[in-house]
């Protein structure tokens, strides 16, 4: 321990040096701006930005990546509160609430409470990261197949959680959205899937034009024609901060935000988008009020957006501990050090203790720059409500379709975001809920490959998925969560038919 | 406004065949490099040096642009069916000679061929090498083999993909060596390494760079390699070739193509641009720490390399088939 | 008939068509053990159909198809077109112009701006964001047969 805080001393002296300094705050910025665009996640940002680092040392390399990945998980909150865009594919439960909350008039305190969710998700998961890295890394690798596909499967049925409509309504809407991610090369096999000849399709349809089109361009639809446009909101300087009623309301579920997120972003793979996914059906069921959810939920906000956040730095565990590639981010960033001659692996930390320990405490500090960064800028933002909405959709239209068509250089995304787009708002008019279909979207391919890839490993014998003990668990808390729900649903049944009875004895007398 | 949407189409059709523009010295204007893979990838790392590089000898912007999908094929589609002007490069990988193949195998038109490409030069070739868990019982190539014959399709191995560069060079020695082991796809090169090193497979090719610092702190084990020569890092591990199996070879090579069609006073500027461009000291740096091989070669003995390659790939591939098939 | 008897319907065809195609695609199902190309699709839309059906069989009580106000389709077609001209003329007219006359399409054709403001504000829109995003932050955006 004592070590411990002597290193992170040494790293804070790396990370408060000038250069270390300001690389940290040109990463914040960018990072934010990026961010803000609407499908312009943090991977797109550090990608782009990449090249640009080749010319630095490895550490402010590092430190500057860093900044962009977890200033655009700051950003991503922004245009899904205003305009119910998803900054970012992790952003898609804040549209939600965080809308809602903007049309009540709340949009200042939306952002201000995700910024501040952001903040403590932020340091906290550093904190995890630095005492936990090494052993958590071992355990995030013991995560083969099957371990996934349980955890995908309890994922699904944590959908059933969220759902605040008809039951069968949010299944079809789930089959809806896994059917819509089976499209792509068929990755154990190699045939093409529902493509019809266009390449980019091979990858299937990208979360991110799916949500802008399902969220953003399906609000624009069935808003802009209304006789009566949104109403302009004028946002006082007062009602910028939460009040102490909503603070109250968000202080349990940024904290269990951050440690699902933390947990969860360990893993290998799109972990952050499904951690916000997690945190948003958690908060529901532990609300006492779980009517208000989709109605602007202070808790909506708080959880999803710590855990989005905190997932970040739960991503760079396995990156840091064993320089494994754990999802498309920390793969970008394993790249940017390679870049520099220094090799990722599992003997980072002891080879290069300036890199990593400085590179932990120039997280604290980042953290610190983007909360001073983004809380004056939630009252610039708010004002964008101020403009009337006949100019203000298309505005929000062209950012959108820029956002889409900027992450892959690729005209058949803006295809699918207008395809989905009026998708979205067929089905909001019909009375659907829409977030279970792009949680259908992700997990679809990451779904099936891994129950194909367990079958292959097994040669076809369904039992690994209960000899292993982690997928086990996983598995029979899944069974546990449905004999819950089946047996509340059966009791619920039993109350009808006796009530019924009951009715139908009454007449008969 | 139905009105306005058909002056805007209309707009829209009377301004595409304007495109075409006059012919100018060349370069005069940016060249686009473009980068099939994304960031961080094998493509791209070697497409921005190059970019540098070659902006510095012809004194004119060169940019890399990634356009990434289905394994490479959006990139390689894009520069084949783009202008054959010496303004739209590809620098692409092994797989450029796989997927044309692949889409023969499953009778769907093409979504390239190689001969929409005029190859310009290689810049690096990197042969893969065989590693296993470190806590495995196989010492050596021999023992791996021999056991997979003992055990036909009970040995794993994980690969970036179905078709994948990974994958078919462990196809090349499972035809070479006549054995049988078990293929679990992943989407990448990344999470094929993140699968071996959780012990969730038994085996995998991979290039040796991303390997090393795992066989450094003794987590795998490598046992040979598919190159001609043995890896300079790794001087201890044999060959396939020298252990027996001459057709077990494979790279995993980038190179720099233009579309068909580009004149050739082009293709000669861009030849002898690269020819300068690899010799740069900061290009070379900028390899070496990636621990990637320069192996530059163009024209005729590119050709020759580029023919003998696809000509092994295309086997391998012909020789998965459709995967179902063979069950 | 309700929305939910159209949206049931709706879903459950969606779904045969996905189930037809696989077959005229010739998609292999495979085996329980090994499953094929098709064979989680198959279990989906199996599934979607199935709910298709169940939604509406129960959706005797929603509202009816007319009562949910459809009014503001002529905009929501309009708004699609200009996406779609957007996506055609993209990477032909590049970012700034397509982004131009699309926004003073809305503004002008269907929000009945006047011309000089909807230009105005149109080509500001699109040339900002073009130099935030391309010339600041480097998102490498199209510019088209004009170099625009």
């Amino acid at each position: 321990m004592l070590e411990t805080l002597g290193n992170l001393g040494a790293g804070f002296s790396v990370a408060l040096s000038p250069p270390i300094l300001f690389y940290a705050f040109v990463g914040c910025v960018i990072g934010t701006l990026v961010g803000v665009l609407p499908g312009v996640g943090p991977l797109a940002g550090i990608s782009l930005l990449l090249p640009a680092t080749f010319g630095l040392d490895a550490t402010r390399a590092i430190v500057m990546l860093a900044g962009i990945y977890y200033g655009a998980m700051y950003g991503g909150s922004t245009t899904s509160i205003l305009m119910r865009i998803p900054g970012e594919a992790a952003s898609v439960m804040t549209c939600i609430d965080g809308y809602a909350m903007a049309r009540k008039g709340r949009a200042g305190a939306a952002l201000a409470i995700a910024a501040v969710g952001s903040y403590v998700a932020g340091t906290g998961s550093i904190v995890g990261l630095m005492a936990l890295a090494p052993p958590l890394a071992t355990f995030a690798l013991r995560f083969g197949p099957p371990e996934y596909t349980a955890l995908y499967v309890l994922g699904l049925l944590v959908l059933a959680y969220m759902s605040s409509g008809s039951m069968v309504k949010s299944l079809a809407m789930a089959a809806l959205g896994l059917l819509l991610g089976m499209v792509g090369i068929d990755q154990m096999t190699g045939y093409f899937r529902y493509a019809y000849g266009v390449v980019e399709l091979g990858d299937g349809l990208g979360v991110v034009p799916v949500a802008v089109g399902l969220f953003g361009v399906a609000e624009i639809l069935a808003s802009a024609g209304q006789p009566a446009p949104p109403e302009v909101i004028k946002p006082r300087m007062r009602e910028l901060l939460p009040t102490r009623q909503e603070w109250r309301e968000s202080g349990w579920p940024i904290a269990r935000g951050t440690v699902l997120g933390f947990l969860i972003g360990i893993l290998p793979g799109s972990a952050h988008i499904i951690a916000s996914f997690v945190s948003y059906a958690v908060e529901k069921r532990w609300s006492r009020h779980p009517e208000q959810f989709g109605h602007g939920a202070v808790a909506g906000v708080a959880g999803p957006e710590s855990a989005n956040n905190s997932a970040t730095s739960g991503a760079m565990v396995p990156m840091l501990a064993l320089g494994v590639p754990s999802g498309p981010i920390p793969a970008v960033m394993l790249a940017a050090i390679m870049v520099h001659g220094v090799a990722p692996g599992p003997l980072l930390i002891q080879q290069q203790p300036q890199l990593f320990w400085g590179f932990i405490a120039s997280m604290y500090v980042g953290n610190v720059m983007l909360l001073i960064l983004n809380l004056p800028l939630v009252g610039l933002f708010v004002n964008i409500l101020r403009v009337p909405y006949p100019y203000l959709y298309p505005a929000i239209l062209i950012f959108a379709t820029l956002g889409v068509y900027a992450v892959n250089n690729s005209v058949v995304d803006v295809w699918i975001m207008l395809v989905t787009g009026l998708l979205g708002w067929l089905l909001r008019k019909l009375d659907f809920e829409t977030a279970p279909v792009v949680l259908g979207v992700v997990l679809a391919p990451l779904l099936e490959l891994s129950l194909r890839q367990s079958l292959a490993m097994s040669d076809g014998h369904y039992g690994i998925f209960v000899q292993r003990p982690i997928a086990a668990t996983l598995l029979a808390a899944g069974a546990a969560l449905v004999l819950l729900n089946l047996y509340s649903f059966v009791r619920r049944g039993l109350d009808w038919r006796a009530k019924l009875a009951l009715a139908e004895k009454g007449e008969a007398q | 406004m139905r009105q306005g949407v058909v002056t805007l189409f209309t707009l829209l059709a009377l301004v595409t065949p304007l495109a075409a523009m006059a012919q100018e010295a060349y370069p005069s204007r940016p060249i686009t490099l473009v980068a099939p893979f994304p960031p961080g990838g094998v493509a791209d790392l070697t497409a921005r040096p190059v970019a540098a590089a070659m902006e510095k000898v012809l004194r004119n912007p060169v940019g890399v642009v990634n356009k990434t999908g289905a394994a490479g094929a959006v990139g390689m589609q894009y520069v084949a069916a783009s202008k054959p002007d010496g303004y739209t490069l590809l620098l692409a990988l092994s797989s450029i000679s796989i997927i044309p193949e692949a889409d023969k195998v499953f009778d769907r038109p093409p979504a390239f061929t190689v001969d929409q490409f005029a190859p310009i030069a290689l810049i690096s070739a990197d042969p893969t090498i065989l590693v296993v868990p470190a806590d495995k019982p196989w010492k050596t190539a021999k023992d791996f083999i021999e056991d997979a014959r003992k055990r036909p399709g009970q040995i794993s191995y994980s690969s970036s993909g179905i078709y994948g560069t990974l994958h078919m060079a462990m196809e090349l020695l499972s035809h070479a060596a006549g054995i049988r082991l078990r293929h679990i796809p992943t989407p990448g090169a990344g999470p094929a390494l993140t699968a071996i090193l959780g012990g969730h497979v038994d085996a995998l090719a991979s290039g040796p760079a991303v390997v090393l610092p795992h066989l450094k702190s003794g987590k795998l084990r490598a046992l040979a390699g598919w190159g001609d020569k043995r890896v300079a890092a790794l001087p201890d591990v044999p060959t396939f070739k020298e252990l027996g199996y001459p057709d077990a070879e494979f790279y995993i090579w980038a190179g720099v193509f233009a579309p068909k069609g580009t004149p050739e006073p082009v293709l000669a500027k861009l030849r002898e641009t690269l020819r300068v461009a690899v010799g740069e000291p900061e290009f070379k740096g900028a390899m070496d720490k990636l621990e990637t091989p320069i192996v530059f070669k163009q024209g005729e003995e590119f050709q020759k390399f580029f023919d003998a390659d696809a000509r092994r790939l295309a086997a391998g591939v012909r020789k998965v088939g459709r995967v179902e098939d063979k069950k | 008939m309700t929305t939910d008897r159209v949206a049931g319907i709706g879903l459950a065809l969606f779904a045969l068509i996905i189930l037809e195609e696989s077959w005229r695609l010739r998609l292999p199902l495979g085996t329980m053990a090994m499953p094929g190309p098709a064979y989680v699709p198959a279990l989906l839309a199996g599934a979607l159909v199935v709910s298709g059906v169940l939604i509406a069989a129960q959706g005797a009580r929603a509202p009816r198809l007319g009562a949910v106000g459809w009014g503001e389709w002529r905009h929501a077609v309009a708004i699609l077109a200009v996406c779609a001209f957007i996506a055609l003329g993209l990477e032909r007219l590049g970012y700034r112009l397509t982004m131009s006359l699309a926004c003073a399409f809305l503004l002008v054709g269907i929000e009945r701006k006047s011309l000089v403001t909807a230009l105005v504000v149109a080509a500001s829109i699109a040339v900002g964001t073009h130099y935030l995003f391309d010339t600041l932050l480097r998102v490498q955006l199209p510019r088209g047969a004009f170099g625009l």
